[in-house]
């Protein structure tokens, strides 16, 4: 009974912590913070490109284009301000690679 | 009537449109480039903001603050407001009351209270218009800056050849890592009056201050020659060249900066 009251304390203090996403109940702080910074990360990934976007190939320009579809709907949901900036640089960035695209397929 | 009265007549009516036609302004350059933000200032009962973009032109690349901050290229489009620069974003990604910018720390933008004076930092940029002041400033800063054209701005080209100026392009915790854009591709276009050079047009010097987002495809949709038709009417207009120049960038009148290829 002591080993099951110590493991019901536990999981009660990781899910206090954050480090468990409990289902129903939405993320938790810690694990909110992390996936905000898995969208940066993977906004910076996909937005670093634009400079050598002459340089890319079709392949290349269609799989950006795809993660920055993506990526559209995560930065919807953020809060106003940032949904505000981002979703203009995410467009910008998404434009360039579909106009590059665009004019490497009908040069 | 007679022949001559009507002739008389006829040349009277016709002569409005032989009047010259008035000179365009030439703006000066302490106000050249001026930008009011606006869209929310009326409502929250502030003077609006008159942003110069002299006073950032010699700090920061074109793309730093249009690519990586967001700034729109059309007024009213980026929607900054108080409560975006508190968190960080627009004019808040410097100015913080944190972030430094040649050894110096930028001051805070909009503060949480809703009246004015009670933050000072608040009237720096939501002030009514001092035209001697402005002068006074614009004085100051462009001391020992080139000078070039009409208006006898500074000429930001040679103002950066020179390391007069060295604008930033990277902002920590906005911009991210880029390799450095490299574009040496030169255009000529054609021009439409025989009397004019052509316009040599140079990515190099455009991409340097802009990377590619600024221009591609919202001003230029297309890179295939002849595709995009432009006069100097629309130019004016504010389309094509005319998003920047005579707005920002040097005016229309110094037309020899442009059109620079020799006539045939």
């Amino acid at each position: 009974m002591r080993w099951a009251r110590t493991a019901l304390f536990a999981l009660a203090a990781a899910a206090a912590l954050g480090a468990l996403d409990l289902p129903g109940g939405g993320a938790s702080l810690p694990v909110r913070a992390l996936a905000q910074q898995d969208w940066r990360k993977e906004f910076d990934d996909v937005c670093s490109k634009t400079q050598d976007a002459m340089a890319l190939s079709l392949e290349e320009l269609r799989s950006l284009l795809a993660r920055c579809d993506k990526l559209k709907p995560v930065i919807e949901k953020l809060e106003e301000s940032q949904r505000k900036v981002f979703t203009r640089r995410l467009q910008a960035c998404r434009d360039l690679y579909q106009f590059v695209l665009e004019t490497r397929e009908k040069p | 009537m007679s022949g001559p009265r009507r002739l008389l007549l006829a040349a009277l009516a016709l002569l409005p449109l032989a009047w010259p036609a008035p000179a365009r302004d030439v703006v000066p350059p302490q106000r050249y480039g001026r930008v009011v933000l606006g869209s929310f200032t009326g409502k929250a009962k502030v003077p609006a903001v008159a942003f110069d973009h002299w006073r950032h032109r010699a700090l920061f690349t074109c793309r730093l603050c249009h690519v990586d901050v967001g700034f729109a290229m059309t007024a009213g489009a980026t929607k900054v407001s108080a409560s975006t620069n508190r968190g960080g974003f627009h004019c808040g990604a410097c100015h913080d009351g944190k972030t430094q910018v040649r050894g110096k720390v930028v001051f805070a933008s909009c503060s949480e209270s809703g009246r004015i004076d009670e933050s000072p930092a608040c009237r720096r940029c939501h002030a009514p218009s001092d035209p001697p002041r402005l002068l006074q400033d614009y004085q100051a800063f462009a001391e020992g800056l080139p000078r070039k054209g009409i208006a006898g701005g500074v000429d930001w080209e040679e103002a950066e050849a020179t390391g007069k100026i060295r604008p930033l392009d990277f902002l920590e915790g906005t911009s991210i890592p880029r390799k450095p854009l490299k574009m040496e591709k030169e255009i000529t276009i054609e021009s439409r009056g025989a009397w004019m050079a052509n316009v040599m047009f140079s990515h190099r010097k455009h991409a340097v201050w802009n990377g590619c987002e600024v221009c591609h495809p919202e001003i230029y949709p297309s890179t295939k020659s002849g595709s995009v038709k432009y006069s100097m009417f629309q130019i004016a207009s504010g389309e094509s060249c005319g998003v920047c120049h005579d707005r920002v960038a040097f005016p229309l009148a110094d037309c020899e900066r442009c059109h620079l290829a020799p006539v045939r």
